[in-house]
């Protein structure tokens, strides 16, 4: 099939560039830090000093939930960086250099070669997330309270809509600029907006995407999915579904700058 | 100084089995960096700089390289 052509070039690329590899640890790497640097604290306070002699350091254990939820906000800061980071150039910088050009004068479809693309990063993207959720709830479980596993599944779950959704809003504005660093700087504007008035809207309009990462939080501490998610998660994939056809219907018709 | 180095030393060994998955994955992020820059032919900027980052600079060097490096 056509797709799959298209597609296993695109995963092709990313074995040769490494990126398998590296993103995955990266995010594992992520989510260790946060357990790790919480459980020894009290020992990091002691050794970087500054305080009085018998100064009694007494820090609370946070509760297990809470370190978790460290880590997934690790997530949201570096993690959102180092991903769109990553796909910034993968349409702009193929259509600067000519390579979109070489591929779309073939009889491919528009929308083929931006949905190969998106699935292309989407698995990148969501196991290397899912193995930076797993590997902190590891530690999070060794070091803190165990966390059932079922609530970090649905989390991850959850959250994998989340990343998709980023990954979706980096492909679009792929399409609209041809230059990677605006294409990132746009998808960064765009992303902290939404999480802004995510914040702001956050009992009017509790169905913003951005607002999923808060809903994960009682995924963990009760398994329970609320409703709201569920409401979220529906306007997500239909945003993404919208989005990815914006992509394409701008790649085909629009010139671009 | 030798104290706090030792005190370090002891630390270290007291929670090596927490802090080994660290150090490993760091070790295969530089080595698979150090690789692929073996294998490429462009880079944005001299070789051997991005061969002192990638080994100097803790899990930052070699992502920087990843992200930055490569010319293609």
């Amino acid at each position: 099939m056509q797709w799959l052509t298209v597609f296993n070039r695109e995963s092709l690329e990313a074995w040769r560039n490494f990126k398998w590899i590296w993103v995955p640890l990266v995010f594992i790497l992520l989510g260790l830090m946060d357990p790790l640097t919480t459980y020894y604290m009290p020992q990091i306070l002691d050794a970087v000093g500054g305080l009085p002699e018998g100064a009694i350091i007494d820090i609370p254990s946070p509760p297990a939930v809470d370190v978790l939820m460290m880590s997934i906000g690790q997530f949201n800061m570096l993690g959102v960086a180092i991903i769109v980071l990553i796909s910034m150039g993968t349409i702009a910088g193929e259509r600067k250099s000519g390579v979109a050009e070489l591929i779309l004068v073939k009889p491919i479809r528009y929308s083929t070669y931006v949905t190969a693309k998106w699935m292309n990063y989407s698995l990148i993207c969501v196991t290397a997330v899912s193995a930076g959720m797993l590997s902190s709830w590891y530690y999070v479980s060794l070091l803190f309270e165990e966390i059932p596993f079922g609530h970090v599944l649905t989390a991850a779950a959850f959250y994998s809509l989340w990343i998709i959704f980023i990954v979706t809003v980096n492909i679009m504005m792929n399409t609209l600029v041809k230059v990677p660093g605006v294409v990132a700087f746009l998808t960064i504007a765009f992303l902290i907006a939404l999480q802004i008035i995510g914040q702001i809207f956050q009992y009017a309009a509790n169905w913003i995407p951005s607002l999923i990462t808060s809903y994960i939080g009682e995924v963990l501490t009760t398994g329970n999915i609320p409703e709201e998610l569920w409401w979220t998660s529906l306007v997500t994939v239909g945003l993404i579904i919208t989005l990815l056809v914006i992509a394409s219907y701008t790649l085909k018709n629009k010139e671009v700058v | 100084m030798i104290l706090l180095s030792q005190s370090a030393a002891q630390f270290f060994n007291d929670n090596i089995a927490l802090l080994a998955p660290i150090i490993i994955i760091q070790l295969i992020l530089v080595v698979t960096a150090l690789v692929s820059l073996a294998k490429t032919q462009y880079t944005n900027g001299p070789k051997w700089l991005w061969v002192l980052i990638i080994l100097f600079f803790n899990i930052l060097g070699p992502i920087a390289y990843f992200i930055f490096g490569r010319d293609d």
